[in-house]
């Protein structure tokens, strides 16, 4: 089990981690969602020991790993570029870590074979062991890379975006083949992603990582129905958010009064979140029984295929997005600058307390 | 000017460029076969080979003394090999350091680079005082040795830090994941990694080494490296033993080259840095 206590990372004036806690457990896969510049590549240096924190411990079942040289760790460590050894070729690249490590240096010269053997196996690239690093596509390369870790059989392997530098359908595979790689080898896989639908696909558990500490950790379907801060809504990038202050049982927002049903001390300065396929769209006098609305002027729409993106834009400037599904259609044809109602079932709203 | 007069000019810019550059070494080349009756001039009286024999000795004895290359040669190989070896293991060190932020690295750069800027006559003449107030022998494998390092080690150094510079770390940092220790992990991905650039520095520091003259003038002593002894020739007489001898080594200069060349080939082909992506 590794643990974080409190780390912080300070960069000058700038704080890339702020007493950030964490537990990763034994046996799991676990992703964590980040923006860019948010410290998560830090937050993955500091565990391998290529930086230290400023304050705050690192613990691997217990024993502090912080202030320890990264060589004797015993962590795996993905780069996003790979960084294999170009002077090398695809065999000799997966057995360094057992030819040179300090301890535990294999000497057999026919069991570093078999064992690299094995791990070239096991990522799929059996008979590419006579290549050089520069003879193989980035797929195989970002094989090479998890089989060269793996092979050392370290206590955690941490993934910084693996599959950042892969093709759009190479990632869909290789995201299966990671998944299924790490069941059968037991191992903990920390993986740090930039993209929600990739943290959420590869994740037992995600955690959400915001201004230098986890928002929220859970499993992938609970942080996507309810996310527990304003936060961790905004990285899962499928909730509207819009702030206002509670008003005798109401809330004040820049859209006007919707109803809250939630008991919340008047002045309370709260933000309501509506995921985008839980609002439906209609002219303004058609909004369906029992539902909330407010009033929003279509802006643009966006096709993505199965699914498609529509951007409503209401009196005070505030972006909302709506998201129908293809076969399943909800939306009416939508005119450019016309005002439509865009109404909820209460229940599916959300509300979050604090200033935004 | 007009864009169809550029080209023509720089075309002949840059003829005239080469023609200066290689025109004096080719006078001389032509000048070596001389015959023994001609002089150090045109017109050739007679194409032959007889000064490349005097200058080994084969010839026959002559009126004309022959080159006291042979000591001062290999007095100036070693020199340059020593000088080599210092000074690049010197510089990747010091361009090492330089890769992390360090404080007063600023200054310290400018005291490194300092070493070539300076004017040779001036620190060959100090470092003469200095070892007669010391009361220190003066010779080439001493003084002129220490100068020799102080000139060429800020080369190596630039080299290197160059070199340092579009390397990427994180193929060092993955190493280190894999439990290797620091040291191992210099000889077994920094240092085959970096090795085109110490080649590229070892060829800067050896040559000019090999034919350093105003450092080594003051510092010698009373064996001479070679530039000093052929200087020495001049001031007697000039025949064409001496252009035979310039193009022996200039023959020589070339040949280092040529296996620096295919050194480089060999350990850069298709291998620099393939294995990473461009992140």
């Amino acid at each position: 089990m590794l643990k974080l206590n409190g780390v912080t990372r300070r960069y000058g004036d700038i704080v890339a981690l702020d007493g950030l806690d964490l537990i990763v457990p034994d046996d799991t896969y676990l992703s964590l969602l980040g923006a860019s510049g948010s410290g998560k590549t830090t937050l993955l240096r500091l565990i391998a020991g290529y930086e230290e924190p400023n304050e705050g411990e690192v613990l691997l079942n217990g024993e502090r790993l912080d202030g320890k040289p990264p060589h004797r760790r015993d962590i795996g460590f993905v780069f996003q570029n790979f960084a294999l050894f170009p002077h090398l070729s695809v065999s000799d690249n997966v057995a360094f870590g057992l030819r040179y490590r300090e301890s535990g240096a294999i000497e057999s010269k026919a069991q570093i074979r078999e064992r690299t053997e094995d791990a070239l196996n096991l990522v799929g690239l059996d008979g590419f062991g006579h290549r050089g690093v520069g003879e193989i596509s980035g797929g195989q390369r970002q094989r090479v890379a998890l089989a060269r870790t793996l092979v050392t059989e370290p206590r955690i392997v941490l993934l910084d975006e693996p599959l950042g530098a892969l093709d759009a359908n190479l990632r869909a595979r290789m995201c299966d083949e990671l998944r299924a790689i790490r069941e059968r080898l037991k191992v903990s896989f920390l993986h740090v992603t930039g993209s929600e639908t990739e943290a959420l696909t590869m994740g037992d558990t995600v955690a959400v990582l915001a201004d230098g500490k986890i928002a929220q950790v859970d499993d992938s379907s609970t942080l996507f129905s309810q996310p527990k801060n304003p936060a961790a809504a905004r990285h899962l990038n499928a909730w509207n958010l819009l702030p206002g202050v509670v008003e005798g049982g109401a809330l004040r927002t820049s859209v006007g009064l919707l109803p809250i049903v939630e008991q919340v001390a008047d002045n309370t300065p709260v933000q309501l979140a509506v995921r985008f396929d839980e609002i439906g769209v209609c002219d303004p006098a058609q909004v369906p029984e029992a539902h909330d609305h407010f009033e929003a002027t279509y802006v643009t729409g966006e096709f993505n295929g199965p699914t498609a993106l529509s951007f409503f834009r209401t009196p005070d400037g505030e972006l909302i997005q709506v998201v129908d599904h293809l076969s399943d259609s909800r939306l009416p044809d939508l005119k450019e600058g016309q005002a439509y109602a865009l109404h909820f079932p209460p229940d599916a709203a959300v509300l979050f307390k604090g200033a935004a | 000017m007009q864009v169809g007069l550029l080209r023509p000019a720089l075309a002949l810019y840059a003829a005239l460029f080469l023609l200066f550059l290689y025109g004096p070494m080719i006078v001389l080349a032509i000048l070596s076969f001389q015959s023994q009756g001609g002089g150090p001039q045109f017109p050739i009286q007679e194409w032959s080979v007889y000064w490349y024999k005097h200058l080994l000795g084969l010839a026959e004895t002559s009126r004309v003394s022959q080159l006291p290359v042979g000591d001062s040669l290999i007095r100036s190989l070693v020199l340059a090999f020593l000088t080599t070896v210092v000074s690049v293991t010197l510089g990747t060190m010091s361009a090492e350091a330089f890769r992390t932020r360090f404080k007063g690295s600023g200054p310290v750069f400018y005291l490194i680079i300092l070493g070539m800027m300076v004017p040779g006559v001036l620190v060959g003449l100090g470092v003469a005082l200095l070892s007669n107030f010391l009361d220190i022998g003066r010779a080439w494998w001493s003084t002129s040795f220490v100068l020799h390092v102080v000139y060429t080690f800020p080369f190596a150094f630039l080299v290197m830090l160059a070199i340092f510079n579009r390397f990427d770390r994180s193929v060092e940092e993955a190493s280190l994941s894999l439990g290797v220790s620091p040291a191992q992990t210099f000889r077994r991905v920094t240092f085959p990694l970096i090795f085109p650039g110490v080649l590229s520095a070892m060829l800067f520091s050896f040559t000019l080494s090999y034919d350093e003259f105003s450092r080594t003038l003051f510092t010698a002593g009373a064996d001479l490296t070679l530039p000093l002894a052929i200087y020495g020739t001049f001031s007697v007489e000039i025949y064409p033993n001496v252009f035979a001898f310039g193009v022996l080594t200039t023959l020589f200069s070339f040949t280092l080259l040529v296996i620096y060349g295919l050194l480089m080939k060999r350990f850069t082909r298709n291998k620099r840095f393939a294995g990473q992506e461009d992140a």
